[in-house]
């Protein structure tokens, strides 16, 4: 599998160059374009661990679960375009037999080889109520991508660092995490506008993004038609 | 103090470095990440009267977050918009911004409120002003890119464009074009803009992206 | 880069900002003019005289009408001397000149922003309706000799097909119509097609393209982000 990431840094896509037999998985929506060789499977995933089996189309459709395409190359030298919903970047960080936790929609795509469980639930409910985050375990080995909504930012942790929960994109799972408050006291950091803070501790990399999904989300959604 | 905006113009976002001792007065819910040795403390945003005009017609918030470290630290400060940024320093001298423009400034700078007019309300772009005074840096931004024009006489923006201007820059609402093309052009009242002075404006606009939004929306 | 950034061009122009908040600055000489979607001019100099109308007269307006565009065309003219206009679409993307030499571009629904004198500009409805009436594959025709500008939402990707490409028809943005084409549901996808429209209000379609052209493609696009807003919108109880 070769690949290529163009346009960045905003409206980022994903070009992937696949051989014959092998398979890409992303999530229904991110395909683009592509080549005409090729197939399409589609399996789901359920969100938070919310347990027991998927059942009924109501179900299907509450938002607990997501759902993937999986294409696989059926002749030789095939390409897909792939592109996330938000403008914002495109990056590659491949497994080797180790483990990302990626935020939701974070996750672009990965190699088939990759397990992708999109129940994991280290933050608790209460980080992301009412705003439908979720967090997917990457783990294995294989190729993995994931998308930013704003320029994306890596940092080296060794220590300690505090990031902004909306600007978490994803993090090796060697590193502590605490969900606190930003300010001082609690009167402070809730009138000061900055809402729950991750402390990331110890050591491992963590991936960070220059804007925040719901900050702009709240700010256009007024404007918007009642739904 | 080191800042640098970085990813102009699409996703601009600041990178500060503070020494010990060093501050930077934010807005609220502008702080990205940040290391471990910044300390973050909240203020009244300048008067109190001030204050609630700017939360209840300006879309500031009440408080600003002001940012310091005893033994120096790093953080980042951005916008909710994905957009550009820039940065001028005052030296005594006054600016106007739209509300949502302000993003930081240095701890000598001066936040107040000021009065856009009935022009302004009317063109669509609020009965408030952020007026910015004093000394030192200030960052604003913008939902698109930034650019500008020096205006010897008089310019025509359309509503929802507009972020920032001199004080010699007077402000007018007009039509469009006639009665019947104002309203029917989709581009209805606009602002006019009479210099001489500088006026930057946004490649995008909120409103813009909402009309769009709201056309496919099922 | 596209090679439409090196056609001539009947207007002056520059496209700043690019490529994810394209803005299209044009210098009309006195009296030259340029047609633009409604709503999209961002400033100008107040010599530049706006009118809103339906050029080419009713029987072009119709077709318009059913290509999705809206009726009216707005004109704008430089009087007593030359004249700025600058234009800025909706969406956060790439607007990209392309320069029409008796050749015909098809361009989709809410991609065009402005062209200039000598281009015609028709609506092309191509049936093939998804489950919800969202866009199918709408459709304008440009043809004739001029300049026309069209925008994306994201950023805008050249690709020259040879054979045989797929492109959800959701990314089209324009392409030459030397190609054909040919609108479809993903095969294997039929069972997540009924899943995707209800998630992005969308139809899951492609459009299959064969033998020889350009087709620009964009890299975003709106159901996905009509989804992602949905939980943002005001709800009809509490206003």
């Amino acid at each position: 599998m070769q690949h290529e990431i163009q346009a960045r840094p905003a409206a980022t896509v994903l070009k992937v160059d696949l051989e014959q037999g092998e398979s890409l998985t992303c999530e229904v929506g991110a395909m683009i374009a592509m080549s005409s060789g090729m197939t399409v499977e589609t399996t789901s995933r359920q969100k938070g661990g919310k347990g027991g089996l998927m059942k009924g189309l109501k179900r299907m459709f509450s938002g607990e679960n997501f759902f993937l395409n999986h294409f696989t190359a059926q002749n030789p030298d095939q390409s897909i375009y792939l592109g996330p919903t938000l403008m914002g970047d495109v990056i590659y960080h491949p497994l080797d037999n180790a483990t990302l936790i990626v935020q939701g929609a974070s996750w672009l795509a990965s190699d088939p080889g990759i397990e992708v469980d999109a129940s994991w639930q280290g933050f608790g409910k209460a980080l992301f109520s009412g705003e439908s985050m979720f967090w997917v375990k990457c783990s294995g080995t294989g190729d993995l991508f994931l998308n930013s909504f704003g320029a994306i930012y890596e940092v080296d942790v060794d220590g300690q660092y505090t990031v902004d929960s909306g600007h978490i994109v994803a993090f090796e799972e060697t590193l502590q995490f605490k969900i606190g408050k930003a300010g001082k006291s609690l009167i402070g950091s809730f009138l000061g506008g900055e809402g729950l803070v991750c402390k990331f501790e110890g050591q491992g990399k963590l991936y960070c993004q220059s804007h925040n999904p719901p900050s702009f989300g709240k700010l256009l959604g007024p404007q918007l038609r009642p739904r | 103090m080191e800042a640098e905006i970085a990813d102009k113009p699409s996703f601009a976002h600041i990178r500060v470095k503070l020494d010990p001792g060093d501050s930077i007065v934010a807005e609220a819910d502008a702080m990205a990440s940040m290391s471990s040795d910044i300390e973050m403390s909240t203020r009244w945003n300048g008067g109190f009267c001030s204050a609630i005009l700017r939360r209840v017609f300006g879309g500031e918030s009440l408080f600003v977050n002001e940012f310091t470290t005893r033994t120096g630290g790093s953080l980042v400060i951005t916008q909710a918009l994905p957009g550009d940024m820039d940065c001028f320093e005052l030296d005594g001298n006054t600016m106007f911004l739209q509300p949502g423009a302000y993003i930081a400034c240095e701890p000598t700078v001066k936040l107040g409120l000021g009065w856009a007019g009935f022009a302004s309300l009317i063109g669509g772009e609020g009965l408030f002003r952020l007026k910015v005074s004093g000394t030192g840096k200030v960052w604003f931004g913008a939902y698109g890119g930034i650019f500008s024009r020096d205006i010897d006489e008089e310019y025509v923006i359309d509503t929802g464009h507009l972020v920032g201007y001199d004080p010699s820059i007077s402000l007018k609402v007009g039509m469009s074009g006639g009665i019947f093309s104002s309203f029917f052009s989709g581009e209805g009242l606009v602002t006019r803009v009479k210099g001489p002075g500088k006026v930057y404006m946004q490649s995008r606009s909120i409103g813009g992206l909402a009309a769009w939004t709201n056309a496919r929306m099922y | 880069m596209s090679t439409a950034d090196q056609m001539p061009s009947d207007v002056q122009f520059e496209i700043t900002q690019r490529p994810d908040f394209g803005l299209l600055s044009v210098q009309l000489a006195d009296g030259q003019q340029i047609f633009a979607e409604p709503a999209a001019m961002a400033s100008m100099t107040p010599n530049a005289h706006m009118k809103a109308g339906m050029k080419g007269g009713f029987k072009k307006t119709l077709g318009r009408m059913l290509g999705g565009e809206s009726l009216i065309i707005n004109t704008f003219t430089a009087q007593q001397g030359a004249a700025e206009v600058t234009f800025a679409p909706g969406t956060p993307g790439d607007v990209l000149h392309y320069h029409l030499d008796q050749n015909t571009l098809l361009l989709q629904r809410g991609a065009f922003l402005a062209y200039t004198d000598g281009v015609e500009l028709t609506g092309k409805w191509q049936g093939a309706k998804g489950f919800f009436s969202g866009e199918g594959l709408v459709l304008l025709k440009a043809s004739g000799a001029g300049d026309i500008f069209f925008n994306s939402y994201g950023a805008i990707l050249e690709v020259d097909v040879t054979d045989e490409f797929i492109v959800d028809t959701s990314y089209i943005v324009a392409f030459e119509d030397t190609l054909d084409y040919r609108v479809t549901i993903l095969e294997g996808m039929k069972v997540s097609s009924k899943i995707k429209s209800f998630f992005f209000g969308g139809e899951g379609l492609v459009c299959k393209f064969s033998g020889q052209g350009k087709i620009w493609i964009q890299t975003r696009a709106v159901n996905p982000f009509l989804s992602w807003i949905y939980p943002f919108r005001p709800t009809k109880n509490n206003n």
